[in-house]
């Protein structure tokens, strides 16, 4: 009898949670938290609890379909592959490489994300690759690099707990983020004081010492209130801003106009509120930012970004430990897939594409023989609008499902249709790879080696545990197969270790990192240069990653689309703890799929009642772009007039309700508002 | 304290005995309050704590279990069965911040029935001054 | 006393005896439960932090119930084996028990009384007289009310991972009523007040052998060694029964007997 553990990381949620997998005789049995692993110190949520689960799920692709007559047929890898490298070459060939779009996985690994990259751009050569960050932390990535220089997380999760003060917007962290709603609870019990500042009530809620529920999109006008409050009393720190920031000038002259006064009238937060708010964060000696899709999610993404660094900056609250801006990126690997390159405009290590040294460097590095275009590549949502009008002709997707996660689902099937070849690759067949015309099966965490990255920065190793099941490859390997047979070189690695060397050679931040060096620290934080350095907790200490901090001055604007007579209700959408985005793995696990087996829609008893609506029934909820039905949760979590969803159903998927309207600079949907309408069937 | 509230009583009766004494109280025109909502079983030893702990979240303001004598059971033993359970689980609901007096086990036989109509009277007073079960509005804010 | 209980593994190893024994193992610069077979490097055999090495031995026993094997075995492992066997979970005639000794810093940090098993060869020195302070703090001089707020405040943390329920060596029922929709309104969170918690420490009753690895394992940081403590003692009080330490006798909330 074999029995073995194998310590590897959480593919759920960007905690970044290590734990054992407790494998007999070659097959996984059960989950053992890791009471030593610095992130989830022995506990873990439900979701981490059951990710064996989805691994045997009976639906697993196990081996390559291809659609023939509308029917897939299963195929063996060699008449799939080869179909896909000859398919890709002759659409190459006819259309140009700026035909084809590549969406790489925020699930997959680092190693894979890294060659998903390359492919894009050294065999199809274009800088249409991206993924779903563009749907979650785009504002965030743009928005903080414009504001310090370096996109990320600025201090790590483990501080959290010793902060003084924690500011909390957007994020419903207890479910969201779990161990990292521990610390928040830990930090409380320490003595520290709680701001949170959402339209819901939220679990964390009870546990805050304030709670601001401000209207949905108003949130430059309460982050300007609060800084024209710090100002007006002489709580900003003069030193901090002196000497580390630059353009404080603009910025103040510019929040003159959002008095408490002014900011209750746009965001509906009584003034006397917000200001012992904004005295509470800018009396404390240590005050943390936490924040997610609330912040990102909306046409002003980038703008909320650069207020919450405003916000920060204003206090001094940067550059040292349990301080800073936290944005919580959601899935296991969105920080490693944006640190990889996987964006339209940056190479691995935020390497601007545009930038001819960084072009040079990569052609060369690859061996490539064409050049890599200089213009930024088409993001998620122009690809599907792209895709629609024609000018997209080929998609190569891996471990996303933009039928499910993307704005207004209607628009993307249409796009995703008018493809003439999608090729999609995942672990099961999800809405998306219904559409294919050759689905790749791929593997689990389980089922493979490589490194997570996790919002704070941590690198760390996933790690084998069982084989692959049924004719299933790794997602690197079938990536290295598909470029071997296109003609090129660079595709040739034993094992994803070698991939990590590759990427160490040519991205700074991610230069000491190795395997060896991951199995001995456990973790590695980048920026991490070079084998000697031992990585970095927390950023933009003494000076920003760009040298002094930018402080942006940025103007309140309503959301793109806000309620009015024919629709009244102010739609905003989200996640719960039980499910995982599209729902691909929780909803094929039998505890998660127990506890909430549908979606629902969070309706305020007051509305419910005019309505006519009881808890439970079933509504038609519709927007301009669609209607779903889907029953009713009466709670008084939702203010008045306003309505949740959360997107993980698809039988009730709340993004055929959702605005495509876009953030100008980082092309993120407004998933957070957009108007509705509520209708009782009567059923 | 409002006026206006009543208490909301449980009741499991077990058919054999305390059932039949409740329905004697009846047919004898014996007075007692209207506070509670008898629901019958065959056994008290039929109830778990879930049942009864799920009474309590569901806003009781007491819970009340009739039994048979020790000795009497219809089923032998059962009700030795419920007089533990209900021993461990009144000191546990004490220790959450329910007042253990809220959950009570008496043994009524189907000639009792003045008995009946005089534990239920005095356990609604007794009620009635607890107040409200604590866990109503807990409930409430929980919406 | 490491270095001791690395040399009896060895000896058990190498003398044949036994196929295999349960222990920790340092791995990757952290502490796994792990299999040692003759042959193995025993040097890199750990006594701490402790794991529930008896839901390992389960798990083994049931997926080859003739596999013989020894395990690393505290105090509380004993008592969880005890208990698994008289619910039939596992066979202790094909185990052999390494008894091990907490040391005191184990003791304190987990409360426990009896921190040392029954078996006759203990490897460290079994602290039979530990003066332990009153473990409950404040709690007990609480008033009702008082005891509701606390409890209000702890219990509202939670967000139903079911790790505590995952973790102890005691909970193996396939079908688990804390599951059930009739109870616990599903996927509400926090679980509807307090029935999760109050069935858990119920169904604890007669069954708890105070280990306290739900409390480790709780990422709200709720007290729950406090509620199952209290009702450990209540089983004591009413039933003069502690659970883990006789072989023989049977939780009286399962039996017919009169109290």
């Amino acid at each position: 009898m074999e029995y073995e553990t194998v310590l590897t990381t959480c593919p759920y949620c960007g905690c970044g949670c290590k734990y054992y997998i407790e494998v007999i005789d070659g097959e996984a049995k059960s989950v053992l938290p890791c009471k030593e692993d610095p992130i989830s110190e022995g506990k873990l949520c439900i979701k981490g609890w059951n990710a064996i689960d989805f691994v045997y799920a009976e639906d697993r692709l196990t081996t390559p379909l291809i659609k023939e007559k509308g029917k897939f047929r299963k195929a063996s890898w060699d008449e799939a592959l080869d179909l896909v490298a000859k398919k890709f070459a002759e659409l190459k060939q006819k259309h140009g490489s700026d035909a084809f779009g590549l969406l790489s996985s925020a699930k997959t690994t680092n190693e894979e994300n890294y060659l998903m990259q390359k492919f894009a751009r050294s065999v199809i050569v274009t800088n249409n690759v991206d993924h779903c960050a563009r749907l979650c932390h785009a504002s965030t990535v743009a928005g903080l690099a414009a504001a310090f220089g370096s996109g990320a997380m600025t201090n790590s999760s483990p501080e959290v707990e010793d902060a003084d003060c924690i500011l909390i917007t957007g994020s419903n962290t207890t479910e969201q983020h779990p161990l990292i709603g521990s610390r928040i609870f830990r930090a409380k019990e320490k003595g520290a004081k709680i701001i949170l500042i959402d339209p819901r009530a939220i679990q964390l809620s009870r546990f805050s010492d304030i709670h601001l529920r401000q209207r949905p999109g108003t949130d430059v006008a309460w982050i300007n209130g609060m800084i024209n409050v710090i100002i007006n009393e002489g709580l900003a720190d003069e030193k901090f801003i002196t000497e580390r920031t630059e353009n404080f000038e603009e910025l103040k002259e510019m929040v003159k106009d959002y008095t408490p006064e002014r900011v209750e009238e746009i965001s509906g937060i009584p003034k006397d509120d917000l200001i012992e708010a904004a005295r509470m964060y800018a009396t404390a000696g240590h005050a943390s930012i936490i924040y997610s899709m609330g912040i990102t999610q909306h046409t002003t993404g980038v703008d909320n970004v650069k207020s919450c660094a405003n916000l920060s900056m204003i206090t001094g609250n940067l550059g040292k430990s349990s301080t800073g801006v936290n944005p919580l990126r959601g899935q296991n690997n969105v920080q490693g897939a944006c640190d990889l390159g996987a964006l339209p405009n940056v190479f691995p290590g935020y390497q601007a594409v545009t930038n001819p040294e960084f072009r040079e460097k990569f052609e060369k590095a690859w061996g490539m023989k064409e050049k890599i275009p200089d213009n930024v590549g088409l993001t998620v949502v122009e690809m599907v609008n792209e895709a629609a009008a024609g000018n997209l002709k080929c998609l190569y997707i891996m471990g996303e499902n933009p039928m499910i996660s993307d704005p207004d689902i209607t628009h993307v099937r249409a796009g995703l249709e008018n493809l003439e070849f999608l090729v999609v690759q995942d672990i099961f067949l999800t809405e998306t790879a219904e559409l294919a015309d050759v689905v790749l099966p791929g593997t689990t965490f389980l089922e493979k080696d490589g490194t997570f990255t996790a919002t704070d920065r941590r690198v760390q190793r996933v790690r084998k545990a069982i084989e692959p099941i049924g004719y299933s490859k790794p997602d690197w390997e079938a990536i290295c197969e598909i470029a071997k047979r296109m003609g090129s070189k660079g595709f040739d690695f034993p094992s994803p270790k070698e991939i990590q060397d590759e990427i160490a050679k040519l991205t700074p931040l991610y230069g000491g990192i190795n395997y060896d060096r991951l199995d001995e620290l456990g973790y590695l934080q980048w920026p991490c240069p070079n084998t000697e350095h031992p990585g970095t907790v927390f950023l933009h200490k003494d000076k920003c990653s760009r040298g002094l901090g930018h402080f942006f001055a940025v103007e309140y604007k309503p959301p793109a689309e806000l309620p009015d007579e024919e629709y009244p209700f102010t739609l905003t959408t989200g996640r719960i703890l039980f499910h995982f985005h599209t729902g691909t793995m929780t909803r094929r696990s039998k505890k998660l799929h127990n506890d909430v087996p549908t979606g629902y829609v969070e309706i305020n008893p007051l509305d419910a009642e005019d309505l006519g609506i009881k808890d439970g029934e079933k509504v038609s909820v519709s927007t301009r772009r669609g209607a779903i039905e889907v029953p009713a949760y009466v709670t008084k979590k939702v203010p008045l007039k306003t309505v949740f969803i959360p997107f993980h159903f698809r039988e009730c998927a709340a993004n055929v309700l959702t605005n495509p309207a876009l953030d100008p600079t980082a092309k993120i949907p407004e998933f957070k508002v957009c108007a509705c309408k509520i209708d009782a069937i009567g059923e | 304290m409002d006026s206006e509230w009543e208490p909301k009583i449980v009741g499991f009766l077990c058919n054999w005995c305390c059932y039949a004494g409740a329905d004697m109280a009846g047919t004898s025109r014996m007075q007692y309050p209207p506070n509670i909502r008898v629901i019958r079983v065959m056994c008290s030893s039929r109830l778990n704590a879930e049942m009864i702990i799920k009474a309590f979240q569901a806003g009781a303001d007491a819970v009340f279990i009739g039994g048979c004598h020790p000795g009497d059971c219809h089923y032998v033993d059962g009700n030795y069965r419920t007089k533990k359970r209900v021993d461990v689980l009144k000191r546990l609901i004490g220790y959450v911040g329910i007042e253990p007096e809220r959950l009570r086990l008496e043994w009524i036989s189907a000639a009792e029935g003045e008995e009946f109509a005089k534990t239920m009277r005095e356990l609604c007073d007794e009620i009635k001054n607890l107040g409200p079960s604590p866990l109503k509005q807990i409930a409430e804010e929980m919406v | 006393m490491e270095r001791v209980v690395r040399k009896k593994v060895k000896e058990l190893l190498d003398s044949g005896n036994v196929i295999a024994v349960i222990g920790l193992k340092d791995e990757l610069g952290k502490t796994t439960p792990y299999l040692f077979r003759r042959g193995d490097d025993v040097s890199k055999l750990k006594l701490s932090p402790h794991y529930p090495l008896a839901t390992v031995a389960r798990k083994l026993h049931k997926a080859d119930p003739e596999y013989k094997f020894a395990l690393l075995c505290r105090g509380c492992d004993e008592r969880a084996l005890i208990e698994m066997a008289k619910r039939n979970q596992i066979d202790l005639d094909g185990i052999m028990l390494i008894g091990i000794a907490c040391d005191e810093k184990m003791a304190r940090e987990c409360n426990c009384a009896v921190p040392y098993p029954s078996c006759d060869d203990i490897i460290g020195e079994p602290l039979r007289d530990l003066e332990l302070g009153d473990p409950y703090g404040e709690f007990k001089k609480m008033s009702t009310p008082e005891k509701l707020e606390f409890w209000k405040k702890q219990f509202l943390k939670c967000n139903k991972c079911y790790g505590c329920r995952n973790i102890c060596p005691m909970c193996f029922c396939k079908e688990c009523e804390l599951e059930n929709g009739l109870w616990l309104r599903k996927g509400r969170l926090p679980p509807d007040y307090p029935v999760y918690h109050l069935i858990r420490a119920f169904h604890l009753a007669g069954k708890c052998i105070g280990c306290g690895e739900c409390e480790k394992a709780c990422p709200a940081g709720i007290p729950l060694m406090t509620l199952n403590r209290l009702v450990r003692d209540d089983m004591k009080d009413l039933f003069d029964y502690v659970a883990g330490t006789d072989g023989e006798n049977v939780n009286p909330l399962y039996t017919k007997e009169e109290f």
